[in-house]
């Protein structure tokens, strides 16, 4: 048996800091039925998620660097940091419009009209809109310059027919940020375009698909003659590919910069869970070299996410270099939860309910982290971006 | 201070010392060259003949020295020319200048009669001996401290033992300034190790863009392309997780520091022996230095005790309670 205080013994913030404003926000504001980390039957369902993620945009906990005009808080990354920390840290839910805020939202602002700023930003941080990402089709996963999805021009805006798959959150989403092509295929890059589609717009057919995780967010999307007026069109025509990879490059460096403490936050509920019956913990003794890899991981994505955070308050181009936390986040994390799913898999029959909670939640976490190397760039296409744009390596002599 | 100096700016200047260092006869000339460009007392006080510098400038220094495979203790003696000032600046000052040679051994307490992983300690004039109570003694060689030649797998800076037979005389590093010289080592190690592995990819990178085989050079292939991708993430991953440790508001910087080296000692092996690989059969030769990389990164994980830091870090983990949204949970153990 090991002596230790019982006493938690987190860092606490600054009184006064971003980070302590954010800190008590969440505890004042999740409920156990949105906590991740208990396992109540049923759940929240998706209107308190969203509801609660409406609330979080009051509270300061999104928006935080969009800027005042469009619904924002006009802050700077700094404070995006502390926030997500915060947000990290605790078993908060995963964000219902994530696309919406961290994909749409930047591409409007890089691209989009002032009126469609206006309009649009605003209500994704409200949560009136949700959006989905049409980017991915059936011939068109990783390689984006395949994509088929034909925007043509009529007298009434444009027609848009083709079919989009992975699309995560269409059956619950207002809005689509489709990318679709206006040239020949052959074309590749030029040509692509991106529009803001309503999705109640008649030819729209979403069609949900079960994940391994038994989830029904993913979903196919058919674009059968939809008709997109030109004001729901995102910058010119030919600037699709250029503005989507632009953005992307930066989000990838900044979008759920909560991900690190979240991490951190997972080991630290599979510690503490275990510590709750003598049995669990002497399981959990036998995995402390593997355990410390993972804690070391965390510090180490900690360091790829604040030199980006540093070169974005420099004025930096990120570039190739957002691959770097998401390559090394990925991996280490689906490590963890490798670990982890085995851990919990020796978990007595008789185990209490904060095991059986801690059980759960890792047995998620392995699932679904299966995606984390698939998704916004497989692994491959990221150790391709280092290769090419980072190290530079030549394919011919 | 410091506001018109940038560590960076020492890259260059490192690189250029170590590379005269390449055609020094022996380490005693290395520590001359390294100790007039002030290489080696970069962190130690003005008053003991060092620029009084912060920890982060020493930084391109080891890394330019794990790069250029630097036959000379340079972790041990940047770090006593700095912990010894208060105690002996003179003879600070001597290390400083790269006059007088010495060493630290990692491994042994000087109760044992006998502590060993010291890098060249066999050319030596003192040799730092930790003692049970967390002191340390910086003790000349000779006499009752005498080294002995041990097998060493780093060729350019091998360890030596030294028995010792009878009183232990010298300045005394107190165990407060003792735990700091070993957690500015972590910092060093890791600063060397970078730049040790950053050295190994460039050479596969390289190889690999210069060797043709089935008609086609070695990086067009896949396979070749993302082992080197990856290299490429653990180099950067040392280089990002120091430059993060070292800020003055980074949160547990102990911890912060102790990830990082423990972290990059693994990372840089796998490295050096990724470029191994890339090489073939050449690299398995003694006349390509990747052995000797992967011999000095294999050296500096066994001197920063990788193995034992890892087991006791999990230790301290399964023992903690670090996160107050998990509070509530019940604490039996």
């Amino acid at each position: 048996m090991t002596h230790v205080d019982p006493k938690t013994e987190g860092a606490t913030p600054a009184a006064g800091s971003y980070a302590a404003k954010t800190r008590a926000w969440i505890q004042a504001n999740l409920t156990d039925e949105l906590r991740t980390d208990r396992c109540l039957d049923p759940g929240a369902t998706l209107q308190q998620k969203i509801d609660f993620e409406a609330a979080q945009h009051i509270g300061g906990l999104t928006g935080i660097m969009w800027p005042k005009d469009y619904g924002g808080h006009g802050l700077t990354v700094r404070e995006h940091l502390e926030a997500n920390r915060e947000i990290g840290l605790s078993p908060m839910p995963n964000a219902v419009n994530s696309i919406g805020k961290e994909l749409a939202g930047p591409i409007i602002m890089a691209v989009g009209r002032e009126d469609q700023k206006r309009d649009l930003l605003p209500k994704i941080l409200k949560m009136e809109h949700i959006w989905c990402q049409g980017f991915s089709e059936p011939g068109a996963g990783s390689d984006l310059a395949g994509l088929r999805t034909r925007a043509e021009k009529t007298a009434d805006g444009w027609k848009v027919n083709g079919q989009k798959i992975w699309t995560s959150g269409a059956s619950k989403s207002q809005r689509c940020l489709l990318l679709a092509r206006s040239g020949k295929p052959e074309d590749r890059h030029k040509g692509l375009m991106l529009f803001a589609v309503p999705m109640d717009s008649p030819g729209i057919d979403v069609r949900e698909i079960t994940s391994i995780d038994g989830a029904r967010s993913f979903c196919e999307v058919f674009f059968n003659d939809v008709i997109v007026d030109d004001a729901n069109m995102l910058g010119s025509p030919d600037e699709g590919w250029a503005a989507a990879t632009r953005v992307l490059s930066i989000e990838r460096a900044t979008n759920r910069m909560y991900r690190s403490w979240r991490f951190q936050s997972e080991i630290d509920h599979l510690v503490m869970g275990c510590q709750s019956d003598n049995r669990t913990y002497k399981i959990l003794r036998g995995y402390r070299r593997e355990l410390a890899q993972c804690r070391i991981d965390v510090e180490l994505l900690k360091g790829h996410v604040e030199a980006l955070v540093d070169d974005l308050l420099d004025g930096k181009e990120i570039g190739p270099r957002g691959s770097f936390p998401k390559l090394f986040w990925s991996e280490a994390h689906q490590r963890f939860a490798q670990m982890a799913y085995e851990i919990v898999s020796r978990f007595p029959a008789d185990s209490n309910q904060a095991l059986r909670d801690l059980k759960a939640r890792m047995e998620h976490i392995y699932l679904t982290g299966r995606a984390e190397t698939i998704y916004a760039g497989t692994t491959e296409i990221q150790l391709d971006i280092i290769a090419k744009r980072i190290l530079k390596l030549k394919k011919a002599a | 201070m410091f506001d018109d100096l940038d560590p960076k700016e020492f890259e260059e200047t490192a690189a250029a010392v170590v590379d005269a260092c390449a055609s020094a006869d022996d380490a005693k000339a290395r520590g001359a060259l390294l100790g007039e460009a002030g290489l080696i007392g970069v962190t130690a006080p003005e008053d003991a003949g060092g620029l009084g510098l912060p920890l982060d400038f020493a930084v391109p220094v080891l890394s330019a020295a794990g790069a250029g495979l630097l036959g000379f203790p340079l972790i041990e003696a940047v770090l006593l020319a700095k912990a010894l000032a208060p105690v002996d600046a003179d003879l600070a000052g001597r290390i400083a200048s790269g006059e007088t040679l010495a060493t630290v051994a990692w491994q042994g307490r000087a109760e044992d009669g006998l502590v060993a992983a010291a890098p060249l300690g066999q050319e030596a004039d003192h040799v730092l001996i930790l003692r049970a109570d967390g002191s340390a003694v910086l003790a000349q060689t000779g006499n009752a401290v005498t080294a002995r030649a041990v097998p060493a797998l780093d060729v350019d800076a091998p360890e030596s033992a030294f028995d010792i037979s009878g009183d232990l005389t010298g300045p005394v590093l107190d165990a407060a300034s003792v735990a700091t010289l070993q957690r500015e080592a972590q910092v060093l190690r890791t600063a060397f190790v970078a730049g040790s592995s950053d050295r190994c990819l460039t050479l596969a990178a390289d190889y690999a863009q210069d060797r043709s085989q089935f008609g086609k050079i070695l990086a067009a292939n896949q396979v070749i392309r993302h082992r080197l991708s990856r290299d490429k993430l653990a180099v950067s991953t040392m280089r990002n997780g120091l430059k993060r440790a070292l800020k003055a508001d980074v949160e547990d910087a102990d911890l912060a520091i102790e990830a990082t080296w423990l972290g990059t000692a693994r990372a840089g092996i796998s490295v050096a022996e990724s470029a191994i690989q890339v090489f073939g059969g050449m690299g398995f030769t003694w006349e390509v230095p990747l052995h000797r990389h992967l011999r000095q990164m294999r050296a500096q994980s066994a001197y920063g005790a990788v193995a034992q830091a890892t087991e006791g870090l999990g230790d301290r983990l399964i023992a903690a309670r670090t996160n107050e949204w998990y509070g509530e949970i019940e604490h039996v153990v």
